[in-house]
């Protein structure tokens, strides 16, 4: 079975770049538009890898991610941040809240991939 | 199923942000304190800018930066949402429809006249305003492949690592996948099972490890828990004498290509940045001394190499090559360490410009951009003053009073701006002013009254500008409170030279003026060419020579009473040092010319032997000897002597005098 | 320099003090003597590196201890003829705070003596007359065994000359 992804990002086209990546290297991919969609959609499945932008409207990715790790079933999702911050205030935040890996905006799809294949072990 | 193309859906998703904008920026021009859509337009923006970037637009991300930067201030309250700054940033949105349509054309001049309306919106604040930076992706610590390898690795991860996401298992299979691998779990730290918490990790690792592949892709394996684990890397070498390359991982610094920290493009302007990142205060002086610990450290190495190097112990050798390697990489973390972002430089600015402004009746906006640059520490100590000298000339000097200004149809609010970026080695400082500019006529008059030219004498434009840096040059008529205080220019110059910088100055009448320093990154360690004059050994600056060529005997004698080699097409003057040292001694039979150049003008200097290049710690000259402008510093050698180091900006002058003379006596 | 002000270097070297701590060393057959609390080391000769352009009295420099430090020939201020250098020699290693800064010299001497203790009482300004050498340079004399040991005002003597002089352009 191949693994599930789910991918959170208020703009289109880097979901769409986050797909295709991830798409190309036989993930099996989920898309969601902002921090609320992708709780939702994280409550209603069961995923292997979630990437997830920091800014979004409606619920930011912090928000997502610690509301996420309260939840038992989902407690041990690798959380990845793709994001234009750099911020090491954010970055120990994120941590703090839970976060396995970050990598910062504008990112090389392979390096995406990549590390998919770190957290993932596939 | 085909996928469409990523930069289409960008051009889409994008006009659909800027209508986003569009509105809400519309919506709080009748409610400018509509928190909803400052936050609405703020994310627009920052979406636009961080995609932009992703997908090479790369003057829309730059430009976008500064009103997302603006809406990230209002955003916290740091500054009113105001009818002018919601104005600014509309029409700053019509222009990123334009970058968005050709996001290669030319759009310098329509960016910055935005930027400047957006600068006046948010009121002088302090707007950073310089263009992202992109830093290319740090590249893999360069260990090369070259042949199988044994590691041993030691790790332990944080207890709860696997709550976040991490999975041991996983970490140790990577490592599987590297080569032939032996793993030991070491129980020592395991609690007992009552006070066990299942999700929590107590194990250590012990991984023996034979592998063709870097050591950077030993390390790519832990990533992402790299800044909380404890990692040693150590390589088994059985073929070598001493225990190799016992790097502790360090969590700071980005080692894989994959975890990659691309500058994004708002980091270079958030002074909070600073003082965000974890920090240790180390005494200033104790850094000091251990630069002067690793400089002696690099001494001693390069005594040791000359040592291993006759020797036929091939041991020795493999010890003398780690040690050198070793003290390389300390030498460089080093000079990391004494690296400073020049915002403590710039933020002590504010107060001045705050005071000098009540102080002239002049209304001032300063700009400070690039503040997170970084420059030795030393540099940011020394150029203190010369800074502060230049901003006081630019306003007192410079800026014209509001009704003169606004007579001449520029706003009232004169502005100074503070940037500073890094080109290769160099970090360069501008002091721009927006105000009168500098009076020709009376740079002209003052040199000629004090007899610095002839009467009437025919000087380039930039020669007579230069006139300002002579000693006990000052154009103010008044000696005002501010500038005219007997340290001139000609001070802020020699310190500039003295950080083996470069000082510029452009000057337009009516439009203002910018000084330009260029300073060298670091004062500390120096590339130099070694060569012997007489008895003596001295350095030359690398970064300065163009050449070296051979001089005969004969040749010497021929251009005796010229002193000009004529390099392929041009006139080079030259110098003999031996005459300007007076060792006394006899030329070498084989001497060479060694050409330096500043800028446009070299010079040859011709020396008995070339005897190779030098890894240079500089030391600085003592007050004793601040007389002897020749040289710029001293050197430690090998052999523990101590050489001198040249002072091209001043050999380059002496020739160029020469030259000078030579021409006028025909 | 006044009678006053060589009174207030006199002064300011003994403070309150009625005894210095000093470390004499001979130059040209004369004793001179230095504060104990300022030297910071005695060395051998060391291999010296001439530094083109310089005042002859600070002509050259060295490697103490991976620090480049001037080595000065104190004598030539004095006025003294330069000596070879015997077997004897001695290069003295000063700290001195010059301009806020403070600045390690060597000091050549012919012969480092002894650490001892001169009195205050057998001590006087340099008169302002009748000296060989410049007054100034000169903190005080104190009278020891029928001699006159010379406490040079070393301030004095480093102070540093803000004329910066480079070597001239080469005469062809």
């Amino acid at each position: 079975m191949t693994a599930k992804i789910l991918t959170v990002d208020d703009s289109a086209s880097i979901r769409l770049t986050t797909r295709i990546a991830l798409g190309n290297a036989g993930y099996t991919v989920t898309e969601a538009v902002d921090g609320l969609d992708g709780l939702n959609k994280l409550k209603g499945g069961e995923y292997d890898l979630v990437v997830t932008d920091l800014n979004m409207p409606n619920m930011d990715g912090l928000t997502m991610i610690r509301e996420l790790r309260k939840l038992p079933a989902h407690t041990g999702v690798p959380v990845v941040f793709l994001t234009t911050e750099s911020d090491g205030e954010l970055k120990a935040q994120a941590k703090a809240a839970g976060a396995t890996g970050w990598l910062t905006k504008p990112f090389d799809p392979e390096s995406l991939v990549k590390i998919a294949r770190k957290v993932l072990g596939r | 199923m085909s996928n469409p193309d990523p930069i289409s859906v960008f051009r889409t998703e994008a006009a659909e942000l800027l209508e986003q904008i569009e509105s809400g920026l519309l919506d709080l021009t009748r409610r400018l304190d509509d928190r909803d859509q400052i936050d609405a337009v703020f994310r627009g923006l920052h979406t636009l800018k961080g995609s932009g970037a992703m997908f090479g637009f790369d003057q829309l991300a730059a430009f976008t930066h500064h009103c997302e930067t603006a809406f990230d201030r209002v955003r916290k309250g740091d500054v009113p949402a105001t009818q002018e700054l919601v104005s600014a940033v509309l029409s700053a949105q019509d222009h990123m429809r334009a970058l968005l349509e050709t996001p290669n054309g030319d759009h310098d001049a329509v960016s910055a006249a935005l930027l400047e309306g957006l600068h006046r919106a948010v009121n002088g604040a302090g707007m950073p305003a310089s263009a992202p930076q992109h830093v290319e992706a740090v590249a893999a610590a360069g260990d090369d492949a070259g042949g199988m390898r044994e590691w041993r690795i030691r790790f332990s991860l944080p207890t709860n690592a696997m709550a976040n996401g991490t999975n041991p298992l996983g970490l140790l299979d990577e490592m599987r996948d590297l080569g032939e691998c032996t793993i030991v779990a070491d129980t020592a730290k395991v609690p007992s099972l009552d006070a066990l918490d299942p999700r929590d990790i107590h194990l250590h690792w012990l991984v023996t490890l034979k592998t063709e592949r870097p050591r950077s892709e030993i390390e790519d394996v832990f990533i992402f828990v790299m800044d909380e684990m404890e990692l040693d890397i150590t390589e088994i070498a059985a073929e070598r004498p001493v225990a190799a390359a016992a790097a502790k991982v360090e969590p700071a610094a980005p080692l894989t290509p994959v975890f990659t920290e691309r500058e994004p493009p708002q980091a270079a302007n958030d002074p909070k940045q600073n003082k965000t990142a974890e920090n240790v205060r180390v005494p200033a002086e104790r850094l000091d001394e251990m630069m002067d610990r690793v400089g002696e450290l690099v001494i001693a190495q390069s005594r040791l190499t000359q040592l291993a190097g006759t020797a036929a112990d091939l041991g020795l050798r493999s010890v003398s090559e780690e040690i050198e390697r070793l003290s390389g990489e300390l030498r460089d973390t080093m000079m990391v360490l004494r690296m400073m972002p020049v915002a403590s430089l710039f933020s002590r600015f504010r107060r001045l410009v705050h005071d000098l402004s009540r102080e002239t009746g002049k209304e001032i906006e300063l700009i400070t951009e690039g503040e997170s640059t970084e420059v030795d520490k030393t540099v940011i100590d020394r150029l203190a003053d010369p800074l502060v000298h230049l901003v006081r000339n630019s306003i007192d000097h410079g800026l014209e009073q509001p009704d003169e200004r606004v007579a001449a149809g520029k706003p009232a609010k004169g502005r100074v701006a503070l940037s500073a970026h890094q080109t290769g080695g160099e970090v360069i400082i501008t002091i721009k002013d927006d105000g009168r500019g500098i009076n020709r006529d009376r740079v002209r008059a003052k040199a000629e009254a004090s007899g610095l030219i002839q009467p009437g004498a025919t000087l380039a434009d930039q020669d007579l500008l230069q006139l300002i840096f002579q000693p006990g040059f000052s154009t103010a008529q008044q000696v005002t409170n501010l500038s005219g205080r007997g340290v001139g220019m000609d001070v802020v110059k020699k310190t500039v030279e003295a950080l083996r910088g470069t000082i510029d100055i452009a000057s337009r009448p009516g439009e203002g003026s910018e000084v330009s320093l260029r300073i060298p990154l670091t004062l500390a360690i120096i590339e130099g060419l070694l060569v012997r004059v007489g008895n003596g050994s001295y350095v030359i600056p690398l970064s300065a020579v163009e050449e070296c060529l051979e001089i005969s005997l004969e040749d010497d004698v021929r251009s005796r009473g010229r002193s000009f080699i004529s390099l392929r097409d041009s006139l080079v003057p030259f110098l003999r040092l031996r005459e300007l040292f007076r060792t006394g001694t006899q030329p070498d039979p084989h001497q060479k010319v060694v050409v330096i150049s500043t800028g446009s003008e070299r010079v040859g200097l011709v020396v008995d032997q070339i005897i190779g290049d030098h890894q240079t710690v500089i030391k600085s000259m003592s007050k004793l000897h601040h007389d002897v402008v020749t040289f710029s510093g001293a050197t430690i050698l090998g052999d523990g002597s101590v050489a001198l180091i040249l002072d091209v900006t001043h050999l380059v002058a002496v020739g160029q005098q020469q030259e000078a003379q030579l021409r006028a006596a025909g | 320099m006044s009678e006053a002000a060589r009174k207030l270097d006199h002064d300011a070297i003994w403070g309150a003090d009625e005894d210095l701590s000093v470390l004499t060393f001979n130059l040209n057959g004369e004793t001179f003597a230095i504060e104990a609390t300022v030297v910071q080391e005695i060395l051998d000769l060391l291999p010296e590196t001439h530094v083109p352009g310089s005042k002859p009295f600070v002509s050259s420099v060295i490697n103490f201890r991976g620090k480049v430090i001037p080595l000065s020939d104190i004598r030539l201020a004095f006025g003294m003829e330069a000596v070879e250098a015997t077997i004897d020699s001695r290069i003295i290693v000063i700290e001195l705070l010059l301009d806020d800064e403070t600045t390690l010299i060597g000091i050549r001497t012919d012969k480092v003596n002894e650490v001892t203790t001169l009195p205050k009482v057998a001590s006087e300004p340099p008169p302002s007359v009748g000296m060989r050498w410049r007054a100034d340079y000169i903190s005080c004399l104190v009278k020891r065994d029928g001699e006159f040991i010379i406490v040079p005002n070393l301030q004095a003597i480093f102070a540093p000359q803000r004329d910066r002089v480079g070597v001239a352009a080469g005469t062809n």
